[in-house]
């Protein structure tokens, strides 16, 4: 293929930018990712704004996982106020976190990633041929929604997190309602994996480094310590010494490497290789039915692991859901007071780090935001680098299909690092 | 332009939605939901459909399908994205829709077009069986921007819009 590949869209993918890949005499010249929104305006939004607003507004960064930047931030919160929180208090959020995942993994797995799977333009054309499939997507991602709407009042932006706990309980009998779905959800997570076994996938492995949070308790979704591939382990405070971010010219989101300069992968196959051993029982059984054990190199098996933090968050749900007996005052009060405090957790597409520094009002003064996708970007132009060369051979639009597909691998969420991302390949 | 979905009258039963689209913090994009709320301030009171709900909805995505369930008539109320003047109000039915969203797009990811003719494939008997969307053409998206003077004063057309519908839609045989 001797033309430039231009691609204006990148479909399937949360928010909006554009991909180049530049072509010289046939050679990969130059790739560039690159983000048009305006870059952390959230984190400027933030400066001068009560403390407790925090968590509502965070949560409208993103459409898809607005518990992940409301658990993220009441924690960093929490820290720099020194609120302990309660260990009800705790399970729900964790409740709140499993929601978030079956509707974002379920979302993902079948309607954004599949169809480049079994060759379908979206996922319209693939509920044209395989309507029950989409169907139990939307039933799965309808389930999800319905237990965020429950615990979080509203089921896109939840409103019911604050720095302490939650503005209120929900209703015992609301919650344990939902178990005959959730009782579904997990058969039907279950069944996801074996199909998503059945799929072929391309044949493309790197040596990445892994990071995610790690607890040795359990599978760690809502908070814990960071760990690495490389053997490293350290506490939250500590991220940005080890993480670094850095702006890159043709890009409006920051780019992470690690302290040595080094590129980094965070998310679902993240977290299945740092913490399998934690996955709840039938979550690994699933895992091992289908051979899938750590660790997997394969970006596009990223949905493999997805379908099994399906069976995992469902299972969990459930625990959760019937353990929930709401006892006591649904927050902490606290005396405000300055300080800072960093907090993270696990974002369905990956690790997300808040600092905040607020003053004696209460007041924020600092805040500082790093989401899943701005980590992985230097990761995904390093793996579009080594997929280049097979792939400028293809025809153009078969060319322009495999970069599409290698991104929404990562299930990137351009809203999250900045906002609205398009894709483009030029040739000499 | 002519509504071609349910050419059958409504009837006094079925539940009317009128459901505002957009994100509040950036700009422009806030219209659907200001539509709706000038709608609620000035013309609630007077509506007297007993089945009407309405539901303000920030980055929906494909969630709208969850929002349209089980409605008789849809109104959704969106900004768009395409090359005409901001504050330009549109009137849309499903067909028009289907072809708009070729040049231009609703401001929100998974456009309406998109989700709604994966509602009709895949549940035809919860999707509406009328949906009208009033589009307000956006000027600016900032980021933590108010709406474009331009945009504030289309609103109270758009809202008329809305009330005009169901009064023509539900008017006395």
């Amino acid at each position: 293929m001797n033309q430039d590949i231009y691609i204006p869209a990148l479909a399937r993918v949360e928010g909006e930018g554009a991909l180049t890949i530049r072509l010289k005499e046939g050679v990969v010249d130059n790739i560039i990712l690159n983000i048009y929104e305006p870059p952390r305006f959230f984190e400027g939004f933030l400066n001068g704004r009560y403390l407790q607003d925090v968590p509502d507004i965070t949560a409208r960064i993103c459409g898809i996982c607005p518990v992940a930047y409301q658990m993220s931030s009441v924690q960093a919160l929490e820290t720099a106020l020194q609120v302990p929180i309660s260990p009800e208090v705790r399970h729900l959020r964790q409740l709140l976190y499993c929601a978030e995942y079956i509707e974002s993994h379920a979302l993902h797995i079948y309607l954004l990633q599949a169809p480049d799977l079994v060759g379908y333009e979206s996922a319209i054309s693939l509920a044209a041929e395989a309507p029950d499939l989409v169907k139990k997507a939307l039933h799965l991602k309808k389930i999800g929604n319905d237990l965020l709407k429950t615990i979080g009042g509203r089921s896109v932006h939840p409103v019911n997190t604050c720095v302490g706990g939650f503005y209120r309980w929900p209703h015992a009998d609301a919650i344990h309602a939902l178990l005959p779905d959730l009782d579904w959800a997990r058969q039907a997570a279950i069944d996801t994996v074996k199909w998503a076994a059945t799929l072929t996938y391309p044949d493309f492995e790197q040596d990445y480094e892994f990071v995610a949070l790690n607890r040795i308790d359990e599978y760690a979704i809502y908070d814990g310590y960071i760990a690495s591939s490389t053997g490293m382990r350290i506490d939250p405070s500590d991220f940005e010494k080890n993480y670094i971010e850095t702006h890159v010219e043709h890009s409006n989101a920051l780019h992470s490497h690690t302290a040595n300069n080094g590129t980094y992968f965070v998310g679902p196959l993240a977290r299945f290789n740092l913490n399998f051993k934690k996955l709840r029982p039938i979550a690994r059984d699933a895992a091992r039915e289908i051979g899938l054990k750590p660790p997997v190199r394969n970006p596009y098996k990223g949905l493999l692991a997805r379908a099994i933090e399906l069976v995992h968050c469902c299972d969990l749900a459930i625990e959760l859901a019937n353990d929930y007996q709401p006892q006591g005052p649904s927050f902490k009060e606290f005396k405000v007071r300055p300080g800072e405090g960093w907090g993270v957790s696990e974002a369905p597409r990956g690790l997300l780090y808040h600092r905040y520094v607020v003053d004696e009002q209460g007041l924020v003064r600092f805040a500082r935001i790093t989401p899943p996708t701005a980590q992985n970007f230097a990761q995904m132009e390093a793996d579009l680098w080594a997929l280049a060369p097979t792939v400028v051979k293809q025809p153009q639009e078969e060319a322009s299909l495999s970069f599409e597909h290698l991104l929404r691998s990562y299930d990137p969420c351009i809203s999250c690092s900045v906002h609205f991302l398009k894709l483009k390949i030029d040739r000499e | 332009m002519n509504d071609t979905r349910g050419d059958a009258r409504m009837k006094k039963a079925d539940i009317i939605k009128i459901i505002g689209v957009g994100q509040s913090l950036r700009g422009d994009d806030a219209v659907g939901l200001e539509v709706v709320r000038l709608w609620r301030e000035t013309y609630h009171r007077e509506c007297t459909h007993p089945n009407l709900q309405i539901e303000l909805i920030e980055l929906p995505g494909i969630d709208l399908l969850n929002v349209l369930d089980g409605s008789g008539l849809a109104i959704i109320v969106d900004a768009t994205h395409g090359s005409s003047k901001p504050g330009t109000v549109y009137k849309l039915s499903e067909t028009d829709l289907v072809s708009f969203s070729g040049g231009s797009r609703s401001a929100h990811g998974w456009g309406v077009a998109e989700t709604l003719s994966l509602g009709r494939q895949l549940m035809p008997t919860k999707m509406p069986h009328k949906l009208i969307l009033i589009g307000i053409e956006a000027g600016q998206l900032t980021l933590g921007g108010t709406l474009s003077s331009e945009v504030q004063d289309a609103l109270p057309e758009a809202a008329r819009l809305i009330d005009q519908y169901i009064r023509d839609e539900f008017k006395p045989e």
